[in-house]
């Protein structure tokens, strides 16, 4: 990993304007349901994936499109470093977004007098990272594929696609095709529910095993792509 | 050190549609300044993109110092400035350099001050480098590109139009400055449209047209380089006849190219060659108000070329 990129990145991705206003509005929103409800603890507020969207949104493309990978790449970093540096900023910085959300959430609990869970603080933090670690190497491998926010579009395709899936299967009762669209799902958004193991339920070890092969297989495909995408504005001209 | 060789590089695009470069092969020296000169389309930014690594050829082969040109030992050891500079935008112009300093893996405790250095060297002012790079104008974005290209003094120079867009003060800044880089030995590749900058500046340059090497001009070579010589009489003198010229021409081994009074052009083949005919022409009772070696060379070489039938 390159700790420059990494350090880029999240001041990039930290000071965009826009992706401010974003934070700060779903962190405000999240904040409602606990102000509402101060005891129902640290699972109310949610899970960070719009979070993780938004800090990763373009991670890749937009420095495509902007052409300032060419200057990357000209140093001696090499293309997989770079990808692995883009997913560690990302989730690193969705990481520190989630430890303030739920800071936040618990100052908001204590002015509340309502008692603050911190077995559930953890659980909520270690679930969340998780989710925050396989939704940046889900989007590391769209950003790979397509410059720019593109990715967000190709998200919104694959989840739309498996929603068209499993919609045809339940209608048809085609088990085959429910279960496609379920597993796409869960490649979109890779997580590891350790919310269950506050119910007694053991975590299945295929949801770890697919968990982690779908963040190594996403970063495997990003970097593959990576290493074969050609840098020059003559590819696409000459 | 090993220089750049490219042997029979042949790069083409859109499924082999478009030939970008045709069996180019060339070999660059230690510490040379190289210009790649030609028409638009002709393949000069696809050949420093192989040059770089950024790009895969089709056939041929590429070493910079010995290793590929994408090798880590070749970057690290390498400057590039691309022609449509596309920087960081929102980093100050010196969080940028540092931030490429770093890239470089250059060392960290001296970073500041070799920042610092760096930006006063292109001559951007203090406050230039506290100031976002979206809010500078075309000419300082090229100099604080050139100063990220020479960050560490690279042995290697890659510089795609490095005078696009500047001054003529910051074109005067670039010429000093590579003849700084030229003066320590390191090697520079340059592509650049501005014919006259590239005559100044270079040893040599190659003459690229429809992805081929067409010709190749050696231009700081001293004594062996041929060259067309100039003359004037002065205006008021009496007019000299052609025939004269002509003997005087013949006597010192040079060609009369063409009598304009009081202006006339002599190819000779070498600077004592040029001396010959300096002293043949006084000889001949000649009077000379002006001898001068005349510039231009590259673009005669476009319009002869586009004499032949026109650029790509």
């Amino acid at each position: 990993m390159s700790l420059p990129i990494i350090l880029a990145t999240l001041r990039q991705r930290f000071t965009s304007p826009m992706r401010i206003v974003i934070l700060i509005t779903v962190i405000w929103m999240s904040m409602i349901p606990v102000i509402l409800s101060p005891g129902s603890g640290f699972s109310i507020l949610g899970d960070c994936y719009f979070l993780a969207l938004t800090i990763a949104a373009g991670m890749i493309g937009q420095d495509v499109s902007s052409g300032t990978l060419q200057l990357v790449f000209a140093r001696p970093v090499t293309r997989a470093q770079y990808v692995f540096s883009k997913w560690a900023a990302v989730t690193l910085g969705t990481w520190c977004v989630i430890a303030l959300e739920c800071v936040l959430a618990g100052i908001v609990m204590l002015v509340r007098g309502a008692p603050v869970p911190w077995g559930g603080a953890a659980l909520y933090l270690a679930n969340n990272a998780l989710l925050a670690l396989g939704t940046a190497a889900v989007m590391a491998l769209f950003s790979a594929l397509v410059p720019g926010l593109g990715d967000l579009g190709l998200l919104f395709l694959a989840f739309l696609s498996s929603q068209v899936i499993g919609g045809i299967g339940s209608f048809r009762n085609w088990r085959l095709a429910m279960r496609a669209a379920e597993e796409l799902q869960r490649s979109l958004k890779p997580e590891i529910e350790l919310w269950s193991l506050t119910h007694g339920h053991p975590i299945p070890w295929s949801m770890v095993v697919a968990y982690f092969s779908t963040v190594a297989l996403c970063l495997a495909i990003a970097i593959l792509l990576m290493n074969r995408k050609e840098l020059s504005y003559a590819s696409s001209g000459v | 050190m090993d220089g750049i060789r490219i042997e029979g590089l042949t790069k083409t695009f859109r499924a082999g549609q478009v030939r970008a470069l045709d069996g180019v092969t060339l070999e660059i020296a230690p510490g040379e300044v190289f210009g790649i000169i030609g028409p638009n389309g002709a393949g000069k930014t696809t050949l420093l993109g192989c040059l770089l690594g950024f790009l895969r050829p089709d056939a041929g082969h590429i070493s910079v110092d010995g290793h590929e040109p994408d090798d880590l030992v070749v970057r690290s050891m390498s400057g590039y400035l691309p022609e449509r500079l596309t920087l960081d935008r929102w980093m100050t112009g010196r969080d940028f350099l540092a931030y490429h300093h770093a890239l470089a893996r250059l060392s960290a405790p001296a970073r500041a001050s070799e920042v610092a250095t760096s930006l006063a060297r292109v001559g951007l002012e203090p406050e230039a480098a506290t100031r976002p790079i979206r809010r500078y104008s075309r000419g300082m974005l090229q100099r604080l590109g050139l100063a990220q290209a020479l960050l560490g003094q690279p042995r290697y120079v890659f510089l795609d139009e490095p005078a696009s867009g500047v001054d003529p003060a910051g074109v005067v800044l670039f010429r000093r400055l590579l003849g700084e880089v030229k003066s320590r030995g390191a090697t520079v590749v340059l592509n650049s449209h501005q014919l006259d900058q590239v005559e100044r500046v270079c040893d040599r340059v190659a003459f690229v047209k429809q992805g081929r090497v067409e010709a190749m001009e050696t231009l700081h070579a001293g004594a062996t380089m041929a060259r067309v010589l100039r003359i004037r009489c002065p205006a008021d003198g009496i007019v000299v006849a052609r025939e004269v010229l002509e003997r005087a021409a013949v006597r010192a081994g040079a060609e009369l190219r063409e009598v304009a009074p009081p202006l006339a052009r002599f190819a000779v083949a070498d600077d004592s060659g040029a001396a010959r005919l300096v002293r043949e022409l006084v000889a001949a009772g000649v009077p000379l108000a002006e001898v001068t070696p005349e510039e231009g060379r590259l673009e005669r070489l476009f319009l002869e070329d586009e004499a032949r039938g026109g650029p790509a």
